[in-house]
């Protein structure tokens, strides 16, 4: 966990902190320091408890593969890793019986995200925008139903390098995908849509 | 076809005075090819020859192939054609490998079937991440990726490098950082799916993604950029010093889907085709092909210096004075 303050938005909040004290150092606007403080530490929370759900789900997943027939290097057989790939998914579901959208981005998380989402559009709005214009438009019309299987008839949207500098780093399970407007965390080796935090990406 | 407009007049001249040209493929029949506008431009088009010489790098490149329909069949039957005259190695492959499901039957089809000539002669297929891909696509043993979203290899003095382009988070640029190296002899190309530049309508460029990583090209002296996802073909004008090539329809197509522009040096937007490539020495020598067999671009790249120039020049063989010879001797090596 610790390369990850090595991320902009973390030098972000670690900066956020640092300024914080400077300025409560210097007693000047108290009271707007002291919110701006308790804002920052409700972010660091929240982005830990992320941190701490992503962790779990990764402690599950593997526990999953293991139960499987893992493709554990490349095959010749395109029906090992389909049959590698279904298992994975199945057993990972039956380990996750009943959960519903929230369970990794709860309200919290979802507004430390949005605020990363949109500090990643203010300073690059542009690029940002044309890199989702350009990968493929048709992914809007994508059902998104956690903990199912993303349609892998459909295109996953290319995610704009600009935006992943600015989320949290996630481990090698798991990766984050723009559908439609839609946040998506999806599980890469199942093929499985993890959570989904809904019109997160400005119109 | 799509050339900037000031090349017009001389691409008519130039067409009437091809049209005796033959192109010698090696080892082969001459074949009658349209001649590449990229010749058409400066001077009478130039009969190219591919040297063959031995311990050159030999390879065919396609992109956007995975449709399991009868145009993809058609390039690849092409390019079994064209391999008992050019024997190239290895194919790279520059995503969207297999378009919809994932099941085996779409392996078979979209990628077992067409290509099981080359597959059978031993060909090695080296596949890049498209936007319908799915990941788990690297486990797949005949795409060479060794289960890995990016990776490198080399053959003989070339040096490829192949990015996800779907998913460039700071893991892969650190491990780009840390990959990519200026070369005081080798050549590096580098491929992914989406263009930094294209002139598609469809499309168009990625620049957030050219923002990151072109500094990084530039920096340590990249000589040539694949891309597909535009389902045209593109020979982009060198840009900071690098070359950089679309070929996104070796199975899908957009039918004249290209803009004019003056960044494009050669467009083809009218059929599918393939590019086949031999690197010799300082010499990367292309040319490519449409489904029906006609010459679409070709030309010679000359490698850059590691302090990229600011506009390299593309030339025709006999424009840069390089030695162009016929067909190999019979029995020369391949890679």
């Amino acid at each position: 966990m610790n390369r990850q303050l090595s991320k902009p938005w973390a030098r972000a909040l670690a900066a956020l902190f640092a300024a914080g004290l400077i300025s409560c150092a210097c007693g000047q606007k108290a009271a707007a320091q002291s919110d701006a403080n308790a804002g920052s530490s409700a972010d660091a929370v929240a982005v830990q408890d992320f941190e701490n759900r992503v962790a779990d789900y990764v402690k599950l997943h593997k526990a999953a593969s293991g139960s499987v027939s893992r493709v554990k290097k490349p095959t010749d057989s395109a029906e090992k890793i389909e049959h590698y790939q279904h298992a994975l998914r199945e057993a990972i579901q039956a380990r996750r019986q009943g959960v519903t959208q929230g369970n990794i981005f709860t309200p919290p998380i979802c507004a430390q995200f949005r605020r990363l989402v949109g500090a990643a559009y203010r300073s690059d709005s542009s690029h940002i925008r044309t890199s989702l214009r350009t990968s493929e438009p048709g992914t809007a019309k994508v059902q998104i139903r956690v903990n199912h299987r993303y349609p892998d008839d459909e295109p996953l949207q290319t995610m704009p390098p600009s935006l992943l500098l600015n989320l949290p780093n996630l481990s090698p399970e798991l990766e984050y995908r723009i559908v439609g407007r839609n946040l998506v965390l999806r599980d890469v080796e199942a093929n499985m849509i993890v959570d989904v935090i809904p019109r997160i990406i400005p119109q | 076809m799509i050339m900037p407009a000031k090349l017009r007049n001389l691409t008519m001249v130039a067409l009437l005075a091809a049209a005796a040209l033959i192109l010698r493929l090696p080892g082969g029949n001459p074949s009658p090819v349209t001649p590449s506008p990229a010749f058409q431009a400066g001077s009478a088009p130039a009969p190219v020859t591919f040297p063959l010489k031995p311990g050159s790098v030999r390879f065919a490149v396609i992109g956007d192939s995975g449709t399991g329909d009868s145009f993809q069949n058609d390039i690849a039957q092409q390019m079994v054609k064209v391999r008992a005259t050019f024997p190239f190695d290895f194919v790279v492959m520059l995503g969207d490998n297999i378009y919809g499901g994932h099941t085996p039957q779409d392996f078979a089809k979209k990628f077992e079937q067409p290509y099981k000539p080359l597959l059978d002669a031993g060909v090695k297929f080296y596949a890049t991440l498209g936007n319908h891909d799915d990941p788990i696509e690297r486990f797949y043993k005949p795409f060479n990726m060794g289960g890995q979203r990016y990776y490198t290899y080399n053959k003989g003095n070339v040096r490829f490098i192949v990015l996800d382009s779907n998913y460039m988070d700071p893991e892969q640029f650190n491990w780009l950082e840390n990959q990519i190296h200026a070369s005081g002899s080798n050549w590096q190309i580098v491929y992914f799916h989406h263009p930094l530049y294209s002139d598609g309508r469809f499309h168009g460029p990625d620049t957030d993604l050219r923002t990151r990583i072109e500094p990084l090209f530039e920096k340590n002296g990249v000589n040539v950029v694949l891309a597909g996802h535009e389902h045209v073909y593109e020979r982009i004008k060198p840009q900071k010093g690098i070359y950089y090539f679309i070929l996104g329809n070796a199975g899908e197509l957009r039918f004249h889907n290209l803009r004019t522009s003056s960044s494009m040096e050669v467009g083809f937007d009218e059929d599918r085709c393939f590019m086949i490539t031999e690197v010799a020495g300082e010499e990367m020598y292309f040319q490519t092909i449409s489904r029906s067999g006609k010459t679409v671009d070709s030309g010679l790249l000359e490698r850059q210096q590691k302090a990229a120039p600011a506009s390299a020049e593309v030339k025709s063989p006999d424009a840069a004075g390089a030695e162009v010879k016929g067909p190999a001797p019979a029995g020369a090596p391949a890679r």
